[in-house]
């Protein structure tokens, strides 16, 4: 616990505490009204005492809409990354303990997977899909799939060859046991390390693709929606670009900080 | 030679499977090539007289052989969107795009290098913090917002270089590059990021070998420790990871072109996309991937040359 209290940890934790609590209470609190209501008078304006953050093309505050927003990007990535967990975790696991033909030809599908850059696999599936929240869901998970699958093979193939696991082995422990029981709770940190990375880089994926209109679709407010609504007023509105883009970075240099701090916690092997 | 013949077959094997699963995956869309070509208010009698001359109705395995003959023996198809053969449209693209891949690798090389060993040296001092600190801040902001903040400071308020658009190298190569510049620094940056924490890992792991303590016991100067020493061995793991951001980059092309106007296979890959154009999405996609993969090929073959070490086998 104490090595969490390094100033990245604790910097990490807090903004991940802010996210998640605004993703979960901002929809209870706020009404979807104050997030949708337009004020044609106050089209584009900056900051000001009555929109703290300053307001969109259709006159909509931009504070209500990025603490709403918070919601639908943490939910996408985080549903996505549990996704191509729950995929990548038994692929990768089988293909690392058993070895043999089925890893070779399970990790020759991985490997081919991993030629397709994750985002143009992601915006393929959406495209062909057709973009909406839960094919972006379903675009993200898969894209991010052969990654876990390929990381969790690794770590599977090097703890089966451990000491213990030959000697329960050699005490006629059943396949689903030693999975289970032993294989699986040694192989945990690690993934834990790399589904924490990987939130971060979905949380930029959802972004890239609502970005490109293949993500996350009006009425639904998301960051990467939000910054693309901007891109025709920069010049005259640039805060209605910085206002969703800092909440990314922001978010995403949290759990990036907090992946830091946990890999030299959980695996200090490549720390 | 038996690992080039073998690694070879291994190439067409994986390319083979590329393009099933490219094809497969485009396959599933709901979309019918003969309505995007008619529209959707075109009377059925044509719809079916087209799908059947486009060869549509018969069985996958049949359009899936046609397709892959076609790419064999050059004929792409055409695209349902830009009405032009899909082949020259696709190298004509595939040439502008390199020049912002080899742009924006160039820039963040030349930083990350740098940067990471100045890090690893004052390991955990103000120069550490400052550099890692940056280089987290690197990675956590989306391109396309490095992008647009490019696009207000040197094009908006400086103008100092076009925000959109792209010049042929052939025809002018001076405004080539000048175009190519800010969206190769918007991918650059997030790129130069990675590579920094890398070569600064990478060397801390090295700095801590034996053979460097008995270089700097045997009174080598630091800089010749670091530089002749130490980087020699971490320039493989560096080569190999910046191999692997080609993937990431291929990624990344489709939001910065689209970005900025320039019209580069991302950009192309994206209007495929946008307009269902099935026929140019399998080519783009299927090309984009093949590109990865021969990229980390050659990474591979030129490893045994920067770490004379390693052998192929």
């Amino acid at each position: 616990m104490k090595q969490f209290l390094t100033g990245k940890g604790i910097f990490g934790g807090c903004i991940l505490l802010l996210v998640v609590a605004v993703a979960l209470f901002a929809p209870l609190l706020i009404p979807d009204t104050w997030a949708t209501q337009m004020d044609m008078r106050a089209r584009l304006s900056g900051p000001s005492l009555a929109h703290p953050l300053g307001t969109d093309q259709l006159g909509r505050d931009l504070m209500y809409r990025m603490l709403l927003g918070a919601q639908t990007s943490v939910m996408i990535a985080g549903t996505a990354v549990l996704m191509s967990l729950v995929i990548g975790l038994p692929l990768g696991v089988i293909s690392g303990y058993f070895g043999g033909w089925i890893d070779n030809v399970l990790m020759r599908l991985v490997d081919t997977l991993l030629a397709f850059p994750a985002l143009l696999l992601a915006l393929t599936i959406s495209a062909v899909l057709g973009p909406n929240l839960t094919n972006t869901i379903i675009a993200i998970g898969i894209a991010f799939t052969p990654y876990l699958a390929r990381i969790i093979r690794g770590e599977a193939l090097r703890v089966s060859q451990l000491p213990y696991v030959e000697a329960a082995r050699s005490v006629g422990t059943s396949h689903g046991k030693m999975i289970l029981r032993h294989i699986l709770p040694n192989i945990m940190p690690p993934i834990i390390v790399q589904a924490t990375i990987s939130l971060a880089f979905a949380i930029l994926a959802e972004a890239g693709l609502s970005f490109l209109g293949l993500g996350t679709q009006p009425p639904d407010a998301s960051w990467g929606l939000m910054i693309q609504a901007s891109r025709d007023y920069l010049d005259i509105a640039p805060w209605t670009a910085l206002v969703p883009g800092a909440a990314v970075a922001i978010t995403v240099l949290g759990l990036n900080m907090f992946g830091d701090v946990l890999r030299d916690v959980l695996d200090p092997r490549i720390a | 030679m038996t690992y080039l013949v073998n690694r070879l077959l291994s190439v067409a094997l994986t390319l083979l499977l590329i393009s099933l699963i490219t094809f497969m995956v485009t396959n599933i869309l709901p979309g019918d090539v003969a309505m995007v070509i008619m529209g959707t208010q075109s009377n059925p009698e044509a719809l079916a007289g087209l799908r059947e001359s486009l060869g549509l109705n018969d069985p996958l395995v049949v359009q899936y052989g046609r397709w892959i003959i076609g790419i064999l023996t050059g004929d792409w198809g055409n695209s349902l969107v830009f009405k032009e053969a899909i082949g020259p449209l696709i190298l004509d693209k595939v040439v502008a795009s390199s020049l912002i891949v080899v742009l924006s690798m160039t820039i963040a090389l030349s930083f990350a290098v740098p940067l990471g060993v100045w890090a690893a040296v004052h390991r955990d001092k103000w120069q550490d913090n400052t550099a890692s600190t940056t280089a987290l801040f690197g990675v956590s902001l989306p391109d396309f917002f490095f992008g647009i903040m490019l696009i207000l400071l040197f094009a908006r308020y400086l103008g100092w270089l076009p925000s959109s658009g792209f010049v042929h190298p052939a025809e002018d190569f001076f405004g080539a590059v000048r175009h190519a510049f800010l969206p190769s620094l918007a991918l650059g940056l997030g790129l130069m990021a990675h590579l920094t924490r890398m070569t600064r890992s990478t060397l801390l792991s090295i700095l801590g070998q034996d053979y460097i303590r008995m270089a700097r016991a045997k009174g080598l100067r630091e800089r010749t420790v670091i530089w002749r020493c130490a980087l020699a061995n971490a320039i493989g793991p560096v080569m190999t990871v910046a191999g692997l951001q080609v993937g990431y980059l291929f990624g990344s092309i489709i939001v910065i072109e689209s970005l900025f106007n320039f019209t580069g296979m991302g950009w192309l890959t994206y209007q495929a996309l946008l307009n269902r154009d099935i026929p140019l999405i399998q080519s783009t996609v299927f090309v984009i991937a093949a590109v990865v993969m021969l990229t980390n090929l050659i990474v591979d073959l030129l490893y045994t040359l920067v770490d004379p070490r390693i052998k192929l086998s």
